[in-house]
């Protein structure tokens, strides 16, 4: 049901199930500028974020100056509520998002591939059970439910990722039992039945090769999202905690000072905007490329 | 058809009785003592008591999830723990304030996404359909708080002055008293929506007309303008429809950090001061109330789809 | 200012630290106080609504005379109520309801005289028994109000009216700074049919309106006591949970005044000729709490290095923009017997090292709790954690929300934060020193401080008084569980057509809530 909401319409094509040899995928889908300006964009940030705490010009903790002094007072992006270095605190901020990001998307979409190809592959009463089960978790807003557990249980690093990852799980899924389904039709799986291989391998050996470019597609789509959570929610204030340099955070911290001090807002949120459409611009390249069309490669 | 209505009914009763179930026992297991919390530095172990006492704290958890229900299904959302008020005034006019917040943003996102939609599709390949591709596609991967931050800097703080960057209810007036307070929220929320429904609503229009009743009004020599708003668009809405559905169920997990971002007093703002001050039954009934209406959106996305598919139609 | 000086000739170095002090804030705030005087109109016009942002506020707002919790409770109590004694701007106690307060010979007796012809807001003559009334309703043994910890010792069934007039009251001990406590907003003086409900108080307005969490409408009480106040017709107290709205609500022109200005608006609203800054140096305090019964505060040892660590200057400066003056780990500065010769405790890493290492805890880690219940702990307590570095203490700052922070864990933390407003010595150790004291979160209970206070507390002689506090002052400095690294400033701000607010030392914002005294120049 909620199918058209969580995925783009790129990813939709993407479900249609065909399987292009791997190798192939980021070299079709680099064959479009958009693609090109994503990969940039992404690993421009990326760089930012894991080299960053170590260019930073201070320690990310350290007193420079007055709280809220403008660009030039303390550095060249002036000083964060406390009178740290904003161009410091910038730098060192982008590490623990991307980490958790990244695992909280790789949690979502393996376990996601994992029920969606079992579902596939086993029908019947599991199919229904599981396909069912993720009905119940995408009616309920993604964000509320990691608001909810996010302040009963605190807000602990290990249950962001969870929550963000499980979140993504019943979406992945999905998408993933759908391409999975026209594989498991296929010959060479009923050949491998048919010598006795044991399920679990044709499930891993066999099947999820066969859908890697749907997988590829929903890790990047789920990354740009998990993204956009990871940070929001530390926005909230329910990610790190102070004093850790965290771009979420940074936000939250430093808005009630937007109007003298803008950067300490501005750098954290021109950041994750680059990311994010970076990572989006990638997808999106990756999912025309996948279902072999030239749509995407003529601009 | 009714059947699968009928289905899609029952299932989303199921839902939201899980998400009851859910919320109940997340709910109880708040850490800190609810009278504790309302207190505060004036706790004294006899206010303490007394308040715990009024407040009903006691009893096994089937029997408190049992009286809440109950309760529940009979619109009696409780008291609120902190305000002593019933929640059913506390959280009524925060629905009234998000469902403006909400119904604002639709009724400006959905027609001009559809014009959009519409119009790259017809222009094709055209500077202005890249334009708006990319564009579309730069939005739909923002974060909604950070097109909200962005909008502040751009319209309220940083480079023009034009809007307030916070929403300021005054009590006793409404939420559109100031319009000039809405125009950051919604506008947040119109651009985090309609990227979606543009992108849909081009290739549906794409597919229509290339379809063989668009070529044969054409062949009829009717005139260009004719043809896409007399034959195209009725057509093409019908699946983009779900979409809207979809993207307005969306709106109230959005609302959220967007309500959070502006100050906006709605529920997505109060979910998260009850969670601050421990008051379990206006969070209980938040959450459900967002359920609901998550839920009921859904089913309506369905019913669109099934009266816009003909073959699922007759086939009932 | 300098009034302020003369009258305390005798107490001179105490004197001379306010002078400073007052100095500091004056950079501040004397520009805008200048201004306002230039411009002020010599005759005060009244009429009008007042309109007040304040800070906090949620659906546990209460009009409750004696259970204010929330700065808008505060707000709302300082308006409908009066109080037998009152606190002037200078922190100085004078009479308001009562016009007289006096002690037996041994301070176990105190006789309470009314003023002349009062009346409540609903006409109805305010009298002995309702004194009587309100002290019983807040020492309720069945439902205490938040003043109760402070009459502790009073004997409430021997509350006696000797005529219409005046009240008797009997401690079971004896007690020096009964009028210290009479003056607190918390003891409010209530009808004795008294219903929260129907606020009726002798307050200088009443209420028209309430919403809890929003919004309440107060009217000028007409039978009001003092003459010619309040000089507005209306004061509407708006409930401003959120720092942004509130400074965004005074810059739209949706409210007249808000208190607690954000650090980061300071200098936005001292930009725009149409606002002015409120700044008052106070004796408020933040103060880090350590549990003297807890490892590893239990050795004075890692108490004293742990105050050594402090870099208190650097905490006025980077927590509170400068807003401030530097603590010396001893409250209550504003109190006459305060020992403001006691040399100035600074950061000295090197000894707090060596403490440690004498206690054997070097290379120590502790949790530090904080909370944004106050502004500045938060960030108080991630300055603290960057200063411990130093020493090889790892400080991890464990933030938790309001809720969790008052709850069970509430006063049981090892180490946390906590934040009180002005109060004179005794009072604040009524509250906060004994091991019977509501808030002792230190779990103070040094057998020997708690004579001396004691002593204190019966002797009615100030000069033996100063010299009892001195004593136990000296006590805390040397073993205390708290670190009293600095006062913060109380910094409001208010449109220039809002005139008679004065900078106040209560720490209570915008001059106490003073809004009897204030106009519209409009």
């Amino acid at each position: 049901m909620s199918i058209g909401m969580s995925t783009r319409p790129a990813g939709n094509s993407a479900r249609a199930g065909r399987t292009p040899r791997k190798q192939g995928l980021l070299r079709r889908a680099l064959q479009s500028k958009r693609t090109v300006v994503g990969l940039v964009l992404t690993l421009a940030v990326l760089t930012v974020a894991f080299l960053g705490p170590y260019l930073a010009p201070h320690s990310a903790t350290e007193f420079v100056a007055a709280p809220f002094s403008p660009a030039g007072i303390g550095g060249p992006f002036g000083t964060d509520n406390l009178g740290r270095d904003v161009l410091s605190r910038f730098l060192a901020g982008g590490q623990t998002l991307m980490i958790l990001a990244i695992i909280a998307t790789a949690l979502g979409v393996g376990l996601g591939a994992l029920v969606g190809v079992l579902a596939a592959y086993r029908r019947g009463w599991l199919d229904e059970l599981l396909m069912r089960a993720g009905d119940v978790a995408l009616a309920f807003p993604q964000i509320v439910l990691a608001l909810l557990f996010l302040s009963i249980i605190g807000p602990e690093l290990w249950l962001l990722v969870l929550m963000v990852g499980f979140g993504h799980l019943p979406r992945v899924a999905r998408v993933v039992r759908g391409a999975a389904l026209s594989v498991v039709e296929r010959d060479f799986v009923k050949a491998a039945e048919s010598v006795g291989i044991p399920r679990w391998r044709i499930m891993i050996g066999e099947i999820v090769p066969n859908i890697s470019s749907t997988l590829a597609v929903e890790f990047g789509l789920r990354l740009t999202y998990s993204i956009g959570l990871v940070a929001g929610l530390s926005f909230l204030g329910l990610g790190m905690q102070p004093p850790a340099a965290d771009w979420g955070l940074m936000i939250n911290e430093n808005r009630i000072a937007l109007t003298i001090s803008p950067w300490s807002v501005a750098l954290p949120v021109i950041a994750i905007a680059l990311l994010t459409v970076g990572t989006n611009l990638v997808t999106d390249g990756l999912a025309k490329a996948s279902i072999g069309s030239d749509k995407g490669v003529t601009v | 058809m009714r059947r699968l209505l009928f289905r899609r009914t029952l299932f989303g009763l199921f839902t939201l009785w899980v998400v009851s179930l859910v919320v109940f026992l997340a709910t109880q297991a708040l850490p800190g003592d609810a009278a504790q919390a309302i207190l505060g530095r004036e706790a004294t172990p006899e206010r303490l008591a007394a308040l715990r006492e009024q407040l009903n704290l006691g009893g096994s958890l089937p029997e408190q999830y049992f009286g809440w229900l109950g309760q529940l299904l009979s619109f009696n959302l409780g008291t609120s723990l902190a305000g002593g008020t019933p929640v059913v005034s506390a959280v009524g006019p925060m629905l009234l304030n998000s469902s403006i917040l909400m119904l604002c943003a639709a009724v400006i996102a959905i027609p001009l996404a559809i014009g959009i939609g519409t119009w790259t599709a017809l222009r094709k390949d055209s500077a202005v359909d890249h334009v708006t591709g990319i564009i579309t596609l730069v939005l739909a991967s923002l974060p909604e708080f950070v097109v909200g931050v962005l909008l502040v800097l751009l319209l309220a703080t940083g480079v023009f002055h034009l809007f307030p960057a916070v929403f300021v209810l005054v009590p006793g007036e409404q939420v559109w008293s100031n319009p000039a307070q809405l125009v950051l929220p919604v506008l947040t929320l119109v651009l985090a929506v309609s990227p979606y429904i543009i992108r849909i609503m081009r290739a549906t229009m794409l597919e229509v007309l290339e379809s063989q009743y668009v070529q044969q009004a054409r062949l009829k020599g009717l005139p260009e303008r004719t043809v896409v708003l007399r034959h195209a668009l009725p057509n093409a809405i019908g699946p983009v429809a779900q979409v809207i559905a979809l993207q307005l169920a969306w709106l109230i997990g959005g609302v959220v950090i967007v309500e959070f971002l502006f100050r906006f007093p709605g529920v997505g703002f109060q979910l998260i001061d009850a969670v601050t001050n421990r008051d379990l039954p206006v969070v209980q009934a938040l959450v459900i109330v967002i359920a609901i209406f998550y839920v009921a959106v859904n089913l309506l996305a369905d019913v669109v789809t099934l009266a816009a598919n003909p073959k699922v139609r007759t086939a009932s | 200012m300098t009034a302020h000086r003369r009258h305390k000739s005798s107490h001179l170095i105490t004197a001379l630290a306010l002078g400073s002090l007052m100095a500091l804030s004056a950079c501040s705030s004397g520009a805008s106080a200048v201004q306002a005087g230039a411009d002020s109109v010599s005759d005060p016009k009244p009429g009008g609504n007042l309109r007040v942002g304040i800070v906090g506020g949620s659906a546990k707002d209460s009009l409750d005379a004696h259970a204010p919790v929330t700065h808008p409770d505060q707000a709302r109590v300082i308006q409908l109520y009066d109080t037998l004694a009152s606190y002037d701007n200078e922190h100085k106690i004078q009479m308001a309801l009562a016009d007289s307060i006096t002690p037996s010979a041994d301070a176990t007796t105190w006789t309470v005289h009314l003023r002349d012809g009062l009346k409540f807001s609903d006409g109805r003559p305010l009298t002995a028994e309702d004194v009587i009334f309100t002290f019983r309703r807040i020492t309720d043994p069945a439902s205490p109000q938040s003043g109760a910890s402070a009459l502790s010792t009073l004997n409430r069934d021997a509350l006696k009216a000797t005529d219409s007039q005046t009240v008797v009251f009997s401690f079971n001990a004896p007690n020096s700074t009964f009028p210290d406590t009479a003056a607190q907003y918390s003891l409010g003086i209530v009808p004795a049919d008294y219903d929260p409900k129907k606020p009726i108080g002798a307050g200088p307005f009443m209420m028209e309106t309430f919403t809890a969490g929003q919004q309440s409408v107060f009217v000028k009480n007409p039978h009001y006591w003092q003459a010619g106040q309040p000089l507005v017709d209306k004061v509407t107290i708006i409930d401003f949970p959120d720092d942004t709205a509130r400074v965004n609500a005074l810059l739209g022109g949706q409210v007249d005044a808000i208190d607690q200005l954000p650090l980061g608006q300071v200098n936005v609203v001292k930009a725009n000729p149409a606002m002015k800054v409120l700044e008052s140096a106070t004796g408020s305090w933040l103060p880090f709490t350590m549990r003297v019964d807890q490892e590893p505060f239990n050795d004075p040892k890692v108490r004293q290095a742990f105050r050594l660590i402090v870099d208190r200057q650097q905490m006025v400066d980077q927590v509170l923009g400068g807003h401030g003056t530097v603590g010396n780990d001893m409250y209550s500065p504003l109190d006459p017997c305060y020992p403001s010769d006691t040399p100035q405790r600074t950061q000295d890493i090197e000894k707090a090292k060596q403490l440690l290492a004498e206690a054997g805890k070097s290379s120590l880690t502790v949790d530090l709790v904080t909370s944004p219940v106050a502004a500045g702990l938060v960030e108080a307590a991630q300055v603290f954690a960057q200063q411990a570095k130093a020493a090889g203490v790892t400080v991890n700052v464990k933030k938790v929300d309001p809720g969790e922070f008052y709850g069970d864990q509430y006063l049981q933390w090892t180490f946390a934060q906590d934040f009180w407003f002005t109060r004179d010595y005794l009072s604040q150790a009524s509250n906060s020193g004994f091991a019977k004291s509501p808030y002792n979160e230190t779990h103070w209970a040094d057998q020997e401080w708690t004579e001396l206070v004691t002593r204190a507390q019966a002797t009615t002689d100030s000069e033996t008084r100063c010299g009892l506090i001195k004593k136990a002052q000296q006590i805390e400095f040397e073993r205390g569980g708290n670190i009293i690294w600095g006062f913060p400033n109380s910094v409001d701000a208010y449109s220039a057509a809002v005139q008679g607010l004065t900078p106040d030392k209560s720490g209570i914002p915008l001059t106490s809530f003073g809004f009897r005294n204030a106009w519209l120049n409009k």
